[in-house]
């Protein structure tokens, strides 16, 4: 399904302006899920790909790989910190975004289209797509998190 | 009238990759390709000064921006000059993954290895964009 920006939520904060689009769930961690089928797309949230700042590198999971919630789906150097990225699903890794090899600046171009990171292929996709968040919840999320930072206390 | 290549650099001050950007540009400026190239600090360009703006019309510009809004490029561009090239040190790092840049007032090895590579990126430039002007 192709992603439509007019449906998106927008948080602003400060001069910035951070977009949830309604038909993706969400992780804690910051990234994204999509149904397609019996498949899941994998990527980061603009939110999470803001706040980790301009991406150097991004080294992926290999396809075949078999992951549970919370395993390393792939990692990314920015200009500010090394993240390991925990997978919000169960499966099997069937495709990765091969382009973010030699372009991951895909990530902070375009979070939740060029940028997506990997297909994942799960028999028992209900349980865990439940226990996401929606993006009016990683909105309240996000905002929370933002005025941690802005305000520590 | 000074028509020396203008090497303008990131001004993001506390950033690590924006002191690259800096380090590197007094590197070509200073040691590398004195003769035909002079910095310009970022924050010369930034108020509406019809001098400066003479001054950056006249020669071209080799940009050198510490993150993807390229505030070095933009605002030479808005100001009236001309970006003869436009660079990022995060794409020249992507060659040279082993010089992983850390430190802000003071550059890690790494960081001073980068900005070094940086400035013979630029100091290329900067023969082939004299070399175009000789022919």
């Amino acid at each position: 399904m192709a992603h439509n920006p007019n449906e998106d939520l927008e948080l602003r904060i400060d001069k910035f302006t951070f977009r949830f689009p309604t038909g993706l769930r969400f992780s804690e961690a910051g990234l994204w899920i999509r149904r397609e089928g019996g498949l899941v797309r994998v990527g980061l949230s603009d939110f999470a790909q803001r706040r980790a700042g301009d991406i150097a590198f991004a080294n992926l999971t290999p396809a075949g790989t078999v992951l549970g919630i919370g395993d390393e789906v792939a990692s990314i150097e920015t200009v500010k910190v090394n993240i390991s990225l925990p997978s919000p699903v169960n499966g099997i890794v069937r495709e990765v975004n091969s382009a973010l090899q030699d372009t991951p600046e895909l990530i902070n171009q375009d979070p939740y289209g060029n940028g997506w990171i990997a297909l994942v292929g799960s028999e028992d996709l209900e349980a865990p797509l439940n226990g996401l968040l929606d993006a009016e919840m990683c909105v309240a999320l996000a905002r929370r998190q933002a005025e941690a930072e802005l305000n520590p206390s | 009238m000074n028509r020396k290549i203008c090497i303008v650099p990131c001004s993001g001050i506390g950033k690590t990759y924006g002191s690259v950007a800096r380090e590197g540009a007094f590197i070509v400026t200073e040691d590398l390709r004195p003769e035909t190239t002079r910095i310009m600090a970022l924050s010369r360009l930034v108020p509406d000064d019809s001098d400066v703006r003479v001054e950056i019309a006249l020669a071209e510009s080799i940009t050198i921006d510490g993150c993807k809004l390229a505030c070095a490029a933009k605002v030479v561009a808005e100001t009236g000059g001309t970006v003869a090239h436009a660079l990022q040190v995060l794409d020249v790092y992507r060659k040279h993954r082993d010089l992983k840049p850390a430190g802000i007032a003071e550059l890690n090895e790494g960081g001073k290895r980068l900005a070094a590579v940086l400035a013979e990126e630029v100091a290329a430039l900067v023969d082939n964009m004299e070399g175009k002007h000789d022919a």
